[in-house]
């Protein structure tokens, strides 16, 4: 009662499933990931597995984020006070900084959040 | 795609109107055996699919789709077109007498139907030795949860979040669909021998 095609098709049902858990359950999709934002709207997602340096251009000039290691920082910012360079090194999920003067902040988004939310 | 629907009147079935006939086609509709059969197999797949959805289910938005085991089974009987009509019928009459018409259960409910009838077209059209019920049926329930969730996606939860509940969901699509199909082989059988 089982022809070939229907072997095919189940071969086929068979070989999707685990693609599916691997791209929408996987490292990827578990949000090792950093938002950052422009006046509050999401510019970039950029992943913190892959070390980079991104220039943000912001209101008063461009901003300068730093991934490595699993985490992300402020380098430089054209701003007075550097209150978010002297934010450090962010890795844990909910972490965030901003530089308000030039609209550009940063939120961390992992699978394990340990911050829902932080106040200052 | 040979079958007219009981509504409508002969002459638009393609033939020459007979003047008498459009006088009284207005009272009587003239029906042929592939109707009734496309109504009672609609109707037991109604049935079907109001009996299911009175069931509690342990996960929402998991079912086991028992209805699709008439359209494939129909599909294997007589063809796709009677299997595209049965699936329709089903779906918007079961929906009116749940009372999900035009409600988000109902467009998630036909755009199911309506992905599985293309993957079921095209399987149905391939060249070759083709399909049995458990191919069809696997075909159709994935197409189903596919079709859902592209619906879903684009309608009703625009988040890239849903798809993560599409590799549980599409599991349980490929369990279901393999279930039916054995279900299918065995009722086809059951036929054919009385």
């Amino acid at each position: 009662m089982i022809t070939r095609a229907d072997i095919f098709a189940i071969a086929f049902a068979i070989l999707l499933l685990p693609s599916l858990y691997i791209n929408l359950w996987g490292e990827a999709a578990a949000g090792d990931s950093a938002a950052i934002l422009i006046g509050g709207e999401e510019y970039l997602r950029v992943s913190l597995t892959e070390d980079q340096t991104i220039t943000i251009p912001g209101k008063l000039g461009d901003s300068i984020i730093e991934i490595h290691n699993n985490s992300i920082r402020f380098v430089s910012s054209p701003c007075r006070g550097k209150q978010c360079v002297h934010s450090g090194w962010l890795k844990e999920g909910g972490e965030f900084a901003a530089c308000l003067p030039n609209r550009i902040s940063v939120a961390v988004s992992r699978a394990d959040m340990r911050y829902d939310t932080i106040n200052f | 795609m040979t079958p007219s629907t009981s509504k409508r009147p002969k002459q638009a079935a393609g033939q020459t109107p007979d003047p008498i006939e459009i006088q009284s086609a207005a009272l009587i509709f003239k029906t042929t055996r592939d109707d009734h059969r496309i109504a009672w197999l609609a109707a037991l797949a109604i049935s079907i699919h109001i009996l299911e959805s009175a069931l509690p289910s342990p996960i929402p938005g998991i079912k086991p789709g028992l209805a699709n085991v008439i359209s494939i089974t129909v599909l294997m009987l007589y063809g796709w077109s009677a299997a595209s009509w049965v699936t329709l019928l089903r779906v918007l009459v079961g929906s009116i007498i749940i009372g999900t018409f035009l409600t988000p259960t109902f467009m998630l409910s036909l755009s199911g139907a309506v992905a599985s009838l293309i993957v079921l077209w095209i399987a149905y059209h391939l060249p070759g030795k083709g399909f049995g019920a458990i191919g069809y049926s696997l075909l159709a329930s994935m197409a189903h949860m596919a079709g859902q969730f592209f619906i879903a996606y684009l309608i009703f939860i625009p988040h890239p979040g849903l798809f993560r509940l599409l590799p549980p969901m599409m599991t349980m699509a490929v369990i279901f669909g393999i279930v039916n199909g054995i279900i299918v082989n065995t009722l086809i059988k059951r036929l054919n021998d009385t």
